[in-house]
Formats: C-alpha cells, sequence, structure tokens
C-alpha cells in the first residue's frame, strides 16, 4: 500500500509495493496513456514523467514512486495548465502543446510508443525549451535507460513534432 | 414499391416508419450467380451481418450524418479513418466531415472480413462499391421524390437538387426504412473476406474535389490524449490475468509442471492443457510472479531440431527440401534462356542471402476471452483479421462460427503477422477462459514475442543475368528459394492439441502452401529472354518437432516480393556495372513501362544523383560515399528509391546519409498520409537493412528483446525525401502502406557497392558480413 501523487491528485494505493508502477497505473488507476511495451526499459512505451523526469514504470517499483509526484499522458494537459496558470474553465479546454503538435503533424502511425514519445518531448522541452535536431535525437536515443523505440518508423514525424511543439509553447500554447 | 434493379443491386422499402428512418446499404445473394457454398453460408450466419439485416456498409441518417463499416481494422495505416471516409464522401457527393463515424473490425457489427492489408483494393476497395451502389440508389430516390429525371439531378455536399427544388440526404430517408441489396463474393471466415461484386458506376475522376487532399485521421487526437480503445486497455467484470508458461524449446513437451506456491501466490491458478500451461490470478502483477515461480519448476524435454542461424543458408542449400513443392514459374518468363545465356559477351552468376526476421510489433500480443455460459464466446483484441480468427476458433473449438465474436481493437503494428487471423494469445485465452469459466486476459512478455510468434522467412536467390556486348541484359534468369511463408494455426491450439488447419504443405490452398510464388512482377520488359522461378519447402524444423511447431513463419510487410526484389535489384545494379552504365539509365533502358520511367527519372531528379556507372572512380579516404537505386511495382503502385551511404571500410559500419522514394500510386487519396507511411516504410527498410536479423540456436529463437533483435534508433535515421506523383489518369489508388519498406536495403547494397567497388549479397548489412567482403 502507497500513497502516489499522479497528476496533481493524492491517491492511495493498495497493491503490494514491489509492483511495477506501469500496472498500478493502468489496472488500479485506470491510467492508459502509459504502454505495455518490454517490461524492460528497453523500448519507453511505458514512460511517465516523474518529478518532471521521463523515468520506465515497467520497471519502477510502486516504493520507488510513493511520495512522489507522477505525470501521465493523461496529466499533460493539467501539467502545461499549471505552467501557464491557467484558469481551471480554460485547462479543461487545452492540450499540452507537445500533444497539438503530435496531432497537427499527424505523428503517430499505429502509436502505440507515442506515449512514451510525448513524455519524452516533454521532458525535454522544459529543460531545452528549442532543441536543435540534433539534440532532440540525442534525447530519444541516448538520454534514458535506451533509446525510445518506433517500429512504424515515425522517427521524422516526431522530430517536426517536437520543433512545432516548441514554437507553440514560445508562442504561450497558441499553435 | 417495387424492387428496383440497380446495376445489378437492388432497393427496395421495407416498411415506412413514423420517426427516425435510415437508409441501410447492406449484402444480399439473391440473384447472384456463381457463389460458393461458404459464402451463403457465412452470410447467414448468426452474429454476422446479413443482407436481410439492416446493418450494413453505409447508413445515411437523418441528421445527414453517415456511418460507414469494414471489415479491415486499423494497424497505423489510417486508411479506414482517412482515404475509406474520403472515397464514400467522394463517390456519395457528400461532405468529408459528414461521415462521422467508422465502425471497424467487429466481426458482428462490419460486413466483409478481410485483412488489414491491401487497403485500397488497387482503387476498388469494397466500400467504394458499396458507396457506388448506394449513391445511385439515392439518385432513385430522389427521382421519385422531386419528380424529375434521374439525368437532371446533381448532388453536392449531400444536398440532391433538381427542377428547382432540392432536399438533403437525411430529409430523402427520413421516415423511411429503405434497403439496399448489393451483390457480394467469397467467404466472410477466409484471408481474403467478402468482395463486393459488379460494376456499379463511379465517379469519374476528374470530378474528384474530396480525393487528392490531405485530411487528418482523427484517431490521432484520441491516441494523443489516452482516449484511444486500446486491446491493452480491455477490462471485463470478473476477469482474472494470465501469463503463459511456454516450451522451452520449438519442439520441447511437457514433462511435469511445476508447483505453485500457494502460501506466495494465494489466489493463483495453474491450468494445464496438453503442452499448454497458463497461470492465471485476480491481478495482473500475481500472474506475473506465480508464472515465473511455476515456470521455474517446470521440466521440458530437450530438443535439437533446427540448424541455427550460423548454419542456416548450409541448411537451405544443402539439406532443405525443395523437390517435394511443386517449382512455380512467373507469367512475365519468356523466351529460351540458356541458348541467350551461354551466347553473352558478359555474365553475372551470383546467389543473395535474407535471413529471418522478426514483424517485431511494439507491444507483445495481447487479447482476452470471454467463453460465456450461454456458448458464445467474445474474444476482445488487435489482430488485422478478426473474422478468420473467428473461423480458427470455432475450429479449435469444434462449435460453429456463430457463437464466436470478435471485438477489434487498437494495437501496435503488426506488418502482416496476423493477417490471416489470430495475432498469438487469443486461441490461448479461449483455453484459459473456458477452464476457468471467467473472462481471461492473457499478455504475452516480451521475450515470448521474439521466441512465439512467426517470423519472415530467410530466402536465397541464385541469380544469373548475361549481357551482350553492347551492354543490353539479353538473358536473366532467377531462381528464388524460401521456406513456407503463411502459418495461421493459433500456438494454442498446437501446444493444446486441439484442432488447427494444417500446417503449410505442398498440398495446400493458397497462403497455406509451401509453394514459394513469382511475388516481384517483373517491369524490365526489354530484355528479350526471362526465366524467373520459385521453389518453396516446409517450415524449418516443424515437421521434425514433436509439438509440430518448429520455426514458424508468417507474411512481413512485402511478404515474398521483398525477399525477391532485394537479389533482383542487386543483380540489376550489379549488371549496369558490368555494362559500364549507370545504374538509373540502365533501368530506364531495360524497360517500356512509362511509371516506372517516371518514378526513376523523379527520384534521379529529387536525389542529387551522379549520373555515372557504378563503382565511383575514387574509392581512398577514412569513408566513402556512394549512391544506388531500387526499383519495385507493388499493389497498382511504382517505387523508385536512391540512398545515399556513407561507409567507414576500417570497421564496415555503414551510415545511411539519406534516401529518396518516388511514388506513384496513380490516383493519390490523402497526400499526407502517404508521404508520413512513405517515411515510416523508409525508417523500417533502413532497419531491416543494416540491423535485423533473427538470432536462433538448434531448439529456440534465442532474440529474446530488443537487445537481442535491436532496430533502427532515432539518431540512426537518415534525412528522407518523398516525392509523390499523382497520376489521376491512371483512375485507380495503388496501395502505399508497403513496398516502402522493402526499397532501402537493394539501393543501399548498391550504394555499398558504388562506395567500395565490393559486393555484399547478404542481408542485414552489419559489419559481422561487411567488413570480410571489403578486407576480401
Amino acid at each position: 500500500m502507497a500513497t502516489i501523487v499522479v497528476n496533481g491528485v493524492k491517491r492511495e494505493v493498495q497493491a503490494p509495493l514491489d509492483t511495477p508502477l506501469l500496472y498500478v497505473l493502468r489496472n488500479d488507476l485506470e491510467l492508459t496513456g502509459p504502454q505495455f511495451g518490454c517490461g524492460l526499459s528497453q523500448c519507453g512505451a511505458c514512460s511517465v514523467l516523474l518529478d518532471g523526469k521521463e523515468i520506465r514504470s515497467c520497471t519502477t517499483l510502486l516504493s520507488l514512486a510513493a511520495g512522489k509526484e507522477v505525470t501521465t499522458l493523461e496529466g499533460l494537459p493539467a501539467r502545461w495548465a499549471k505552467q501557464k496558470g491557467l484558469s481551471a474553465a480554460d485547462a479543461e479546454k487545452t492540450l499540452h502543446p507537445v500533444q497539438q503538435a503530435w496531432i497537427q503533424e499527424q505523428t503517430p502511425l499505429c502509436g502505440f510508443c507515442q506515449n512514451g514519445m510525448m513524455i519524452k518531448a516533454t521532458e525535454l522541452l522544459e529543460q531545452k525549451p528549442s532543441p536543435t535536431v540534433q539534440e532532440i535525437k540525442e534525447a530519444f536515443t541516448t538520454s534514458g535507460p535506451s533509446a525510445h523505440l518506433c517500429r512504424c518508423g515515425s522517427y521524422t514525424a516526431i522530430i517536426q513534432a517536437v520543433q512545432l511543439a516548441s514554437r507553440i509553447m514560445a508562442n504561450g500554447g497558441k499553435a | 414499391m417495387k424492387n428496383q434493379n440497380i446495376f445489378g443491386a437492388s432497393l427496395s422499402r421495407r416498411r415506412f416508419v413514423k420517426a427516425g428512418g435510415a437508409l441501410f446499404v447492406g449484402f444480399g445473394l439473391a440473384g447472384v450467380d456463381g457463389l460458393n457454398n461458404t459464402a451463403r453460408a457465412a452470410t447467414t450466419m448468426k452474429n454476422t451481418l446479413d443482407a436481410s439485416l439492416p446493418e450494413s456498409w453505409i447508413e445515411i441518417h437523418p441528421d445527414n450524418t453517415i456511418l460507414i463499416r469494414t471489415g479491415k481494422n486499423d494497424f497505423g495505416q489510417s486508411t479506414t479513418f482517412t482515404a475509406y471516409r474520403q472515397i464514400v464522401a467522394e463517390e456519395l457527393s457528400a461532405s468529408l466531415d459528414s461521415i462521422t463515424t467508422v465502425v471497424a473490425g467487429d466481426t458482428d457489427r462490419t460486413p466483409d472480413g478481410s485483412g488489414a492489408f491491401d487497403f485500397l483494393g488497387s482503387g476498388m476497395p469494397n466500400i467504394r462499391k458499396a458507396a457506388a451502389y448506394t449513391y445511385q440508389a439515392l439518385l432513385d430516390l430522389a427521382s421519385q421524390r422531386l419528380r424529375i429525371p434521374k439525368n437532371q439531378i446533381t448532388v453536392r455536399d449531400g444536398v440532391v437538387s433538381g427542377g428547382g427544388k432540392s432536399i438533403t440526404y437525411g430529409q430523402l430517408v427520413q421516415g423511411q426504412q429503405l434497403k439496399l441489396t448489393i451483390p457480394v463474393k467469397g467467404d466472410l471466415l477466409s484471408p481474403m473476406g467478402l468482395v463486393v461484386d459488379g460494376n456499379p458506376p463511379m465517379k469519374p475522376v476528374s470530378q474528384y474535389t474530396i480525393i487528392g487532399k490531405s485530411s487528418p485521421n482523427y484517431i490521432t487526437a484520441q491516441k494523443v490524449t489516452a482516449k484511444a480503445n486500446w486491446a491493452t486497455d480491455v477490462r471485463l467484470p470478473g476477469m482474472l490475468h494470465a501469463r503463459m508458461v511456454h516450451p522451452k524449446s520449438l519442439g520441447s513437451t511437457l514433462v511435469s509442471v511445476g508447483t505453485l506456491d500457494r502460501a506466495k501466490y494465494p489466489n493463483a491458478q495453474v491450468i494445464v492443457k496438453g503442452n499448454l500451461v497458463g497461470v492465471v490470478a485476480p491481478t495482473e502483477w500475481e500472474a506475473i510472479r506465480a508464472s515465473q515461480q511455476v515456470a521455474a519448476g517446470t521440466k521440458w524435454r530437450d530438443w535439437k531440431g533446427l540448424p541455427g542461424h550460423a548454419r542456416l543458408f548450409d541448411y537451405l542449400k544443402r539439406d532443405a527440401d525443395w523437390k517435394t513443392t511443386r517449382v512455380t514459374k512467373s507469367e512475365k518468363s519468356k523466351g529460351d534462356v540458356a541458348p541467350a545465356m551461354s551466347a553473352a559477351a558478359k555474365k553475372l552468376n551470383a546467389t543473395y542471402q535474407l535471413p529471418y526476421m522478426k514483424h517485431a510489433p511494439m507491444g507483445p500480443t495481447v487479447a482476452v476471452a470471454d467463453v460465456r455460459a450461454d456458448g458464445n464466446i467474445y474474444i476482445y483484441t488487435h489482430n488485422q483479421n478478426p473474422q478468420a480468427l473467428r473461423g480458427q476458433i470455432a475450429q479449435m473449438l469444434s462449435i460453429s462460427p456463430d457463437n464466436v465474436i470478435v471485438r477489434a481493437a487498437a494495437g501496435p503494428g503488426h506488418y502482416g503477422r496476423s493477417n490471416g487471423g489470430n495475432a498469438g494469445a487469443e486461441d490461448e485465452a479461449v483455453i484459459l477462459s473456458k477452464a476457468v469459466g471467467k473472462p481471461v486476459r492473457v499478455q504475452w512478455m516480451r521475450p515470448e514475442d521474439f521466441q512465439w510468434s512467426t517470423q519472415s522467412p530467410a530466402a536465397y536467390s541464385d541469380v544469373e543475368v548475361g549481357l551482350d556486348a553492347n551492354g543490353r541484359i539479353t538473358a536473366y534468369q532467377i531462381n528464388h528459394y524460401m521456406p513456407a511463408m503463411q502459418d495461421d494455426r493459433p500456438i494454442g491450439a498446437v501446444l493444446a492439441g486441439l484442432p488447427t488447419m494444417p500446417a503449410p504443405n505442398e498440398n495446400g490452398v493458397f497462403i497455406g502452401s509451401t509453394v514459394n510464388d513469382i511475388q516481384d512482377p517483373w517491369i524490365y520488359d526489354g530484355v528479350s529472354t526471362v526465366l524467373e522461378q520459385g521453389y518453396g519447402t516446409f517450415q524449418l524444423g516443424q515437421k521434425a518437432s514433436p509439438l509440430a511447431v518448429g520455426l514458424r513463419d508468417h507474411s512481413m510487410r512485402t511478404p515474398g516480393q521483398f525477399q525477391q526484389n532485394f537479389p533482383r535489384e542487386l543483380a540489376i545494379s550489379e549488371a549496369a556495372a558490368l555494362a559500364g552504365a549507370d545504374p538509373i539509365q540502365f533501368r530506364i533502358d531495360h524497360t517500356k513501362e512509362e511509371r516506372a520511367i517516371g518514378v526513376l527519372k523523379a527520384v534521379r531528379d529529387a536525389s542529387g544523383w551522379e549520373t555515372r556507372p557504378a563503382p565511383r572512380s575514387k574509392r581512398e579516404g577514412a569513408v566513402l560515399h556512394g549512391q544506388g537505386v531500387s526499383v519495385m511495382f507493388r499493389s497498382a503502385t511504382f517505387w523508385a528509391c536512391v540512398a545515399h551511404i556513407a561507409v567507414t571500410p576500417a570497421t564496415g559500419a555503414i551510415k545511411v546519409e539519406k534516401v529518396t522514394v518516388a511514388v506513384d500510386p496513380g490516383v493519390v487519396v490523402n497526400p499526407m498520409q502517404l508521404k508520413r507511411q512513405v517515411e515510416g516504410g523508409t525508417v523500417m527498410g533502413v532497419s531491416i537493412a543494416l540491423l535485423e536479423e533473427l538470432q536462433f540456436d538448434e531448439s529456440a529463437i534465442t532474440s529474446r528483446d530488443w537487445r537481442g533483435y535491436p532496430i533502427l534508433k532515432m539518431a540512426d535515421i537518415p534525412e528522407i525525401n518523398v516525392v509523390i506523383l499523382n497520376k489521376p489518369e491512371v483512375g485507380t489508388y495503388g496501395g502505399g502502406s508497403e513496398a516502402a519498406n522493402a526499397l532501402a536495403a537493394p539501393a543501399i547494397a548498391a550504394a555499398l557497392f558504388d562506395a567500395t567497388g565490393k559486393v555484399v549479397r547478404r542481408l542485414p548489412l552489419k559489419p559481422e558480413y561487411v567488413l570480410p567482403v571489403l578486407k576480401a
């Protein structure tokens, strides 16, 4: 049993402390943004932000997330709204710039990996608002426990979407 | 109202209704010749959309919204959510936005079956014909309602006008329940499903206003906001989580099952049927832990019946049985090759080898099965052919397909792996659900998905090319060798000893056969003598495996054609070098096919190609650069590709710097979606060219995860340029979701030759294989 803050809300979880966070999110909290891709920290499909840092929820035990703040794909709009100090009414209508860019660029093919791609993009843009193409490639390839993998080959579209998200963020959230 | 005959379809008003009403377009069998009994039976099954029921292909609602249905489930191609809506809107002269709903894949909610491949059907997908029939029916209805002749009616954005009057489609169907019966043929549960028959009039391409424009995929927004329905998300009341304990090897039978530690896992349960072992528990984590504990104590017999990947091509060349299976010959084979070959001034004689590859979806297979007390079985899954799966599950349990319902959800791309029915976990979920009397969710773990799924078969080809003194090809012979390509037997059924279709064999029909058909259409019609032959054999280890398993194969993106196009195109590049000719001009000089010439010229112009023979004359330095080309015709689309690479001779490492692809599908339906598909396919193409090769030993697949089966990472992608050639005059919509993946490998291998003067005729082009050739 543990208490974790997920997408800004404190949640009591009954699952054993050795349960990987991914199963807690998907099964106990019904947050299905993160996907089970490998269970080995090798692909990134399960990524979430833990205190703002991209981690692999498939190998992060619940005990390690206790007391920390978890942001899932579902929580990106609220995260952006909070950062921008938007009213509750505006926050309801808002998507995170990364999500806006992903839609505008029609980035996903099957889309299974894109949860992790958007989480990684969010982490990157919070640290580096205007990354170069080289920095984007490094972020998705070498910065984490493994590269973020996409079998459909959407990497080109991801790079374009990160660049667009950067511009949207610089423009205060407007595409 | 009497039945009206509309180009072979028939329209009737079934009854008047007071409110609501809709035009339902279904399919019927009445009066259609040549239908086999299976088709007749399939469309009258329970839990199937039937000609006598109002559910159907297309629903036009009184509020002017339109719903369309297709048996094809999306796997990232986006076609069902983009192109299909455009095609229906175009044929109906309705607005794109009026098509608000696409129902896809569910076996009880969609009409036609078939798989997630060939979505555009070379320009004639079922949904297009269904829409064309519907349009004619709507014109007839409007003609009667407005009391004006059909030929004086115009339709725009779903509003029918004529004689100074107008009416919307919604108003036209308001208060009436109408049924259009259109002819179909085929077998719902077969891999190809039902096909809409007849020849309804189609809107001329010159009048298109919706097809040809980029329209977004509305599913994208759902996926990026975590609102999509993924198969991974399905949770049913009372559902148990399961993990499988698969055998130790691809031929290991069960000796004894490990004892479950009930103190540690009080809620878990072990289920054994034949060689199938599964563990279920109320929570996923308990199922995982308990299955690991049981697996550790489970004993399997040893088995060694595979050659191992190090000896693969020796085995295929020397030991495999290529004699039992009928040899095929292409339709384009012509003339007497042997005398032309012996008269040739120059000759190329070479063998090309392609490894086993994995489809490697990003998510391991997952399915939920609910075997209900009333005898109905609901399966929730992500597979490329829900109706075929339905038939397989019915066969496994010796029950009627009437009682099997497959609901399709989103999931990771499968690239062909489940296009014949099962995706891997469905049959196991059914077996376990039946055993425990509750819904069961089977999720394979990552190593299982590598080790127990099917693979794209290895292949090799012997090529002989003869050229005359002027550098023209006068003789071309290619013999392709490849084990059976498609084993659709559900693995859980095989392990449990339950009924399945036979393994691919020499007498099998269609794709259940060991026959190696010629898949790569010959486009060099300027060559006077051509012989293309296909040799097939059994899956490796399958006959010797006590489980009847071995290395099971399955079609993967551009199946068979990739295995045949790589040797052909690399050999043509080598032949161009023998002729001292530029590889693009050499190709152009050997074909009369204008569209092939068109894509070759387009890719030459767009890529920065240097027109000259290969290899380049200056081949010194720490890093060498090269260019290479490939061309292909597939699914009514012409493709050409130029790769620019850098190779480090000291290490054998290849960096693909730029890939330029020209694609001519005829009518371009959705340029933006096509571009994204081509970019994605190109990345997969570079990945399979440089990295991908299944590792296996004498017992089992040893590629267990993404370290054992690496794929391309973002840092290693090339610059990708896509040139789309829109050719409305062609009149058909060619496919664009596959073939892009097959183009890069022969172009990269040709670029390696250009850079170094050495030919590596084996994929993948990894240092281990490249370096010895460069040093030789």
